[in-house]
């Protein structure tokens, strides 16, 4: 409506004659400027007994348009160098990029400052709490993001803590976010978390026994990855291009990218 | 009908009803600027191998109103990068100024240091950025052109929201849809790009104008093309489109001069 | 000398030309006249003790109170002016809730110490003008024990802003002798009974008065326990293991 109302004494330029004001005048005009968008993508994390994974596609899209087949939407978070080669935390975002990009610079100056202050770098559930206030801070202008941070907690084992965009959180076994996510979510319960998996002729009837929830291995967890990514792809128009992964153990963070389909 | 002087150059009362004077207060809540009103259409640009074209005509519209005609939409900075403007004249305007201002300050430190095109965009897209979060937007979209820190070619894209993304090749505006595609034909990836001669560049990027000025009804044939290497910048603010055909118009319904 | 002093201890931030700000050092003297506070610490814990100087028989002693807890793992003892110990506790408690709001983890007692010795020097303007929060130094020295991650700690923070960490420390008015006694008194393989006993023992050779459970006050920062101020039972028992002479 306001983009065709264009009247000169309602906004400006115009075609023709016969559109005189529609409103009273002197009242008040609806703002039309709307500061979010939505860049499309997804992302995915999944821990491990000793180790992370996280990973989100490098497509960036407005609408039907890809704005770039390479933007990627994971981030290594508080490292000592610029190249970030030695930090032992990762967050993804995935909604509106440009809040994406701000949220991550400001968690990681934060836990920058952080090693400073008190002399030891930020454990992910310290990190973890840091981010949900700062997202909570901006509860009445959000941050229009899902975010998820990984890391290896005190005991060495893998943590996902997933985010809604006013900063409730929750650690979890794994987390799917974005566009995609209701696509890739249901696979993960069902393999990562056994869902809906019983034991052959355990039981009478539906009395089965549940298959044993066993960690999952590196590799394993690695092509679940691969394989949620290459269905989302096929299904989902905002999803595609790139794959960007990052495994995280206890000897620090390995880069991985894969391409993925792009039409 | 009035005739006194005062009513002189004015919209009749009779057809657009009478002037509606709330417009003219200027005392009450202050409004930001909720749409753009003089606009520049798209800019393309394309990475090759020693650097980046970029290219944007020189009109701003008002509304369907071709209204300026030489409107230079390609800004020089530092001469070492370029910025494309899309989107609204006088928030471009005020960015321009902005960056003489920045520019200025920059060159009186004694290191010799220069801003590259890299730390432009960043700086640009921390205004946008900072704007929309204020709910006082500068109108605009950008493309950055030049070279990085390294001294590789670098572009970029900086939107009124903050949105921010790099490619080998970007175009804004109505040229996201006609141009991109072809200039996604010409440099798929970075690598096939970082193989690209200067002439290549220039072609795709001079074929995909021609397109847009057939197509883009805000769009006029004249227009700026910029040329960054490390060499420096070459840029040309005054050129013709050339080689127009238009034949294909005649078997169009509604062009030319069909009847029915 | 003295002329030289006058001129230059008027202006609170303005240095003499011999590069010593007298404010800053008189600031110290007033620790010198305060009651005398104790730390020690031990692998199993710190003990902080200080005297309660009882001015007069009508004087309630449980309200004199130089001991207070800064955090469930951290905990301080002043010596000097308490009350402005108040705002430094005060800002130190705000500190150790804002960290653990917002980072989900007890604050480390050096973090803490740090954003104490944060406040020291806000007296005077700052560079760019903007007007002062106090107009003179604090006249209070703090002994501030707690227990984190790297366990036991004790750190002595001065009104110059300076903090250093303490195996045992004295402040106050009996601080010379009560460290000379510690200095001989200390090591490492002290339990956490014998750290009070020790502060106790140092504590009676440097007070004027007699000491009794009622004109010291013990508290101690443990991994168990946290910080704990020692009741009235617990003094009693304190005081009696010390050896009589």
């Amino acid at each position: 409506m306001t983009m065709f109302s264009q009247n000169p004494l309602m906004n400006g330029p115009n075609y023709s004659f016969s559109q005189t004001p529609t409103m009273a005048s002197g009242a008040n005009k609806e703002h039309s400027f709307y500061p979010y968008t939505d860049n499309g993508g997804s992302t995915l994390a999944i821990s491990g007994n000793d180790f992370m994974i996280m990973a989100g596609d490098t497509r960036s899209t407005s609408g039907y348009n890809i704005n770039t087949r390479y933007s990627p939407k994971v981030f290594k978070i508080g490292g000592t160098t610029s190249s970030q080669d030695d930090a032992t935390l990762v967050l993804s975002v995935v909604g509106f990029a440009a809040d994406g990009h701000a949220l991550k610079e400001k968690l990681d100056a934060i836990v920058k400052m952080y090693r400073y202050q008190h002399g030891k770098p930020m454990s992910v559930k310290a990190c973890a709490q840091r981010l949900s206030t700062i997202l909570y801070g901006k509860r009445f202008f959000p941050y229009y993001v899902t975010a998820i941070l990984g890391g290896l907690d005190e005991d060495g084992k893998g943590a996902v803590y997933s985010y809604d965009p006013v900063g409730s959180y929750e650690r979890e076994q794994c987390r799917a976010a974005g566009a995609a996510a209701s696509l890739i979510m249901p696979f993960l319960d069902n393999q990562v978390n056994f869902k809906n998996q019983y034991i052959p002729g355990s039981g009478e009837g539906h009395a089965l026994v549940e298959r044993a929830k066993d960690p999952l291995p590196l590799v394993v967890v690695e092509a679940l990855v691969k394989d949620a990514f290459d269905s989302a792809v096929e299904r989902h128009i905002e999803v595609g291009d790139g794959l960007s992964m990052m495994l995280i153990t206890k000897n620090g963070i390995e880069e991985k990218f894969l391409p993925l389909k792009k039409d | 009908m009035n005739h006194l002087p005062q009513a002189w150059g004015r919209p009749r009362d009779d057809v657009y009803g009478p002037y509606d004077g709330s417009y003219l207060q200027n005392d009450g809540p202050n409004q930001h600027s909720q749409s753009p009103i003089v606009t520049g259409t798209s800019v393309l640009a394309l990475k090759f191998k020693d650097g980046v074209v970029i290219a944007a005509d020189n009109l701003a519209s008002y509304g369907s109103l071709a209204r300026f005609t030489d409107v230079k939409r390609l800004r020089k900075f530092a001469e070492t990068s370029v910025v494309g403007f899309g989107g609204d004249v006088s928030d471009m305007q005020y960015l321009d100024r902005l960056l003489n201002s920045l520019d200025i300050e920059e060159a009186y430190g004694s290191t010799g240091h220069t801003l590259n095109a890299q730390n432009l965009h960043t700086y640009l897209a921390k205004v946008l950025y900072k704007r929309r979060s204020n709910f006082n937007p500068l109108w605009n979209q950008l493309l950055v052109a030049g070279l990085d820190g390294e001294g590789k070619p670098f572009l970029a894209s900086a939107d009124l929201l903050g949105t921010t993304f790099s490619s080998p090749s970007l175009a804004t505006g109505f040229g996201a849809h006609l141009a991109q595609p072809l200039l996604r034909k010409v440099a798929p990836d970075e690598e096939t790009a970082s193989k690209l001669s200067l002439e290549q560049a220039v072609e795709a990027v001079k074929a995909s104008m021609k397109v847009l000025f057939y197509r883009d009804a805000r769009s006029i044939d004249k227009y700026s093309i910029a040329v960054v290497t490390k060499e420096g910048i070459d840029l040309k603010q005054d050129e013709k489109l050339e080689n127009q055909s238009w034949a294909f118009a005649e078997q169009i319904r509604g062009y030319g001069t069909q009847v029915n | 000398m003295f002329i030289s002093r006058s001129e230059y201890d008027r202006g609170i931030n303005t240095f003499s030309p011999e590069g010593r700000l007298f404010q800053v050092e008189y600031s110290l003297e007033a620790i010198k006249l305060g009651s005398t506070a104790i730390g020690v610490a031990t692998g199993g814990g710190v003990v902080l003790g200080v005297e309660k100087r009882v001015t007069s028989t009508l004087l309630e002693t449980s309200s004199v109170e130089k001991i207070v807890e800064i955090d469930r793992h951290i905990g301080c003892a002043m010596s000097g002016l308490q009350a402005d110990a108040r705002s430094m506790v005060e800002h130190a408690r705000v500190e150790s809730q804002n960290h653990s709001f917002n980072f989900n983890e007890p604050l480390r007692v050096e973090s803490c110490t740090q954003a104490i010795c944060d406040l020291a020097l806000r007296f005077g303007e700052g560079a760019d003008g903007e007007e002062s929060i106090m107009s003179r130094p604090f006249g209070v020295a703090l002994l501030i024990a707690g227990y984190d991650e790297d366990g036991p700690q004790l750190y002595h923070a001065e009104p110059s802003g300076t903090f250093y960490r303490y195996d045992a420390k004295a402040i106050g008015s009996g601080s010379e002798g009560a460290q000379a006694e510690l200095q001989n008194e200390f090591h490492k393989s002290l339990t956490i009974e014998e750290a009070e006993t020790l502060v106790l023992k140092t504590l009676k050779q440097v007070m004027e008065e007699k000491l009794d459970s009622k004109n010291v006050q013990l508290a101690s920062v443990t991994r168990e326990k946290g910080f704990r101020i020692y009741t009235d039972e617990e003094m009693a028992k304190v005081v009696e293991r010390l050896p009589a002479n």
